[in-house]
């Protein structure tokens, strides 16, 4: 990995050993509100229901494993957290915030990596991290758009098209962007796919780092292994229900719409 | 921050990083004037060779060949947002979004200003039309009109941007509301070369004035509701 070649930031704000994120003031964990409250939270796709009742609590500050078949609704339920999608039926909370109610509030809140990276093809990476920069109100937005470009490896390619990178290192831009704002709670969906050795390395960083700074993550893989040493808890999804959890920090309730006990029939956890 | 600096702060932010891909791939400006250019040289042959003729239809080729590539250009700025999520990333930062619209209106506003001011121009050679001793009231014109195509394009192209047929939807949906605006550009047009010799010009212009601030008001207050799924 090339070394901090253009920027001498102060040590005290910007250390340069470990990867740099930035955390809102969090306070102390107890003192918090739970990160995640959702109830009988239900999304529908032409009918077909995605999400299909899923009441969750997920305690601030761990990292937290959705896990689940393809087409459990692991997608489904970030993409609703993130404001992406709004949900049919149910509601949610992120840190005491409704999510439709105080869409604005949230957004402050979430940083989310999808499985599209929302990066412009014809700006260099520099340029789209600094216009993300921008749209997130980073303060010293130069520096610390060099620092997110160093720590996700990419300084060198800084001044090149995203057109010509690869979907590894598309995926690590967005992780990028994700370093520029002050989330506390930061939404992976498999965030291992497509990465190389370093990059599969850099993830793990990521979730040590906001762990240590009392960032709460909801990590959607099928990772599961690879995971497991960061995990404070784990939800295992079945057809858009929670299907078991375990671990600290997260803690299901059982589902009040009649849909979804019909759908929980023959799910084993 | 007050509210006032912060939207600005991320509409020139969205208007800049339009303009960066544009001047990087040249999605709208190649394909937007040379299309205006055709229709100007096919209005042309289709008038015939009279000069006066094509001197007094000059005004309504001028703002046809306007608002046609105008639709052309907003669609073109609108498909950016397509690069991978790009639009849906765009709708998940914690910004207002009046603000996200006033900064795709802005970089369209400066795509259709440098249209406008093109095609004038080469109206002015092709036809022969006296451009030179208006251009004030021109200007004008111009200002208002590029304004009023960009703050209807940009709110219609967030509504056809997820369709496949959006290149057929945006003109269907844009031009009828654009009539008010073609009018009033057209007559203002014809005034300001004329000499404004009944006194119209000024009505022309509140009306252009009119439309626009309908036009951006209306678009700022519902562009939030097209980025939602």
């Amino acid at each position: 990995m090339m070394l901090w070649p253009t920027i001498s930031a102060p040590q005290t704000s910007m250390p340069q050993t470990t990867i740099y994120v930035s955390p809102r003031s969090l306070g102390a964990h107890d003192s918090r509100p739970p990160a995640v409250v959702t109830t009988d939270l239900a999304r529908l796709f032409a009918g077909n229901a995605a999400l299909a009742g899923v009441s969750l609590r997920v305690d601030a500050g761990g990292v937290i494993a959705l896990l689940g078949a393809n087409g459990a609704g692991k997608t489904t339920l970030l993409r609703v957290l993130a404001t992406a999608i709004r949900p049919s039926y149910g509601r949610a909370q992120v840190d005491g915030f409704d999510i439709d109610r105080d869409a604005d509030i949230v957004r402050g809140r979430v940083a989310y990596l999808s499985h599209a990276t929302g990066l412009y093809d014809d700006l260099t990476a520099r340029e789209n991290l600094r216009f993300a920069a921008a749209m997130l109100g980073t303060p010293d937005a130069a520096q610390r758009v060099e620092r997110a470009l160093f720590d996700v490896g990419l300084s060198d390619r800084a001044a090149d098209p995203v057109r010509g990178f690869s979907a590894g290192m598309r995926k690590r831009l967005a992780l990028g962007r994700i370093l520029l704002g002050n989330a506390s709670l930061v939404l992976l969906d498999e965030p291992y796919a497509a990465l190389d050795a370093d990059g599969l390395s850099l993830v793990d960083q990521l979730l040590v780092a906001w762990r240590e700074v009392g960032v709460t993550v909801l990590v959607a893989s099928h990772a599961a292994d690879r995971l497991e040493p960061f995990l404070d808890g784990r939800v295992l999804l079945a057809r858009g229900l929670v299907a078991g959890v375990e671990g600290q920090g997260v803690t299901s309730f059982p589902p009040s719409l009649p849909v979804a006990r019909g759908s929980l029939t023959g799910v084993s956890p | 921050m007050s509210t006032l600096a912060s939207d600005t702060r991320v509409a020139l932010a969205i208007a800049r990083k339009d303009a960066l891909a544009e001047l990087r791939g040249r999605h709208a400006t190649v394909s937007t004037l040379f299309f205006a250019a055709v229709v100007l040289l096919l209005f042309g042959f289709a008038l015939g060779p009279d000069s006066a003729r094509l001197a007094a239809a000059a005004p309504g080729l001028l703002w046809l060949a306007v608002v046609f590539a105008g639709v052309l250009a907003v669609n073109r700025l609108h498909l950016l947002e397509t690069d991978d999520g790009a639009l849906e990333q765009l709708a998940l930062y914690p910004v207002a979004r009046r603000a996200i619209y006033a900064g795709k209106a802005l970089a369209g506003f400066a795509a259709m200003l440098l249209l406008g001011l093109l095609v004038l121009g080469a109206v002015g050679v092709l036809f022969a039309v006296d451009i030179a001793s208006a251009w004030l009231p021109l200007l004008a014109t111009v200002v208002l009109g590029a304004l009023g195509v960009a703050a209807v394009g940009t709110f219609y192209a967030g509504v056809t941007v997820r369709l496949r047929a959006r290149e057929v939807m945006l003109p269907l949906l844009m031009l009828p509301v654009l009539a008010p605006l073609l009018l009033g550009a057209v007559k203002a047009t014809s005034a300001a070369l004329a000499g404004d010799p009944f006194g119209e010009l000024g009505a022309w212009l509140q009306l252009l004035v009119a439309f626009d601030v309908i036009m951006v008001v209306a678009g700022a207050a519902t562009y939030g509701f097209l980025l939602e799924d």
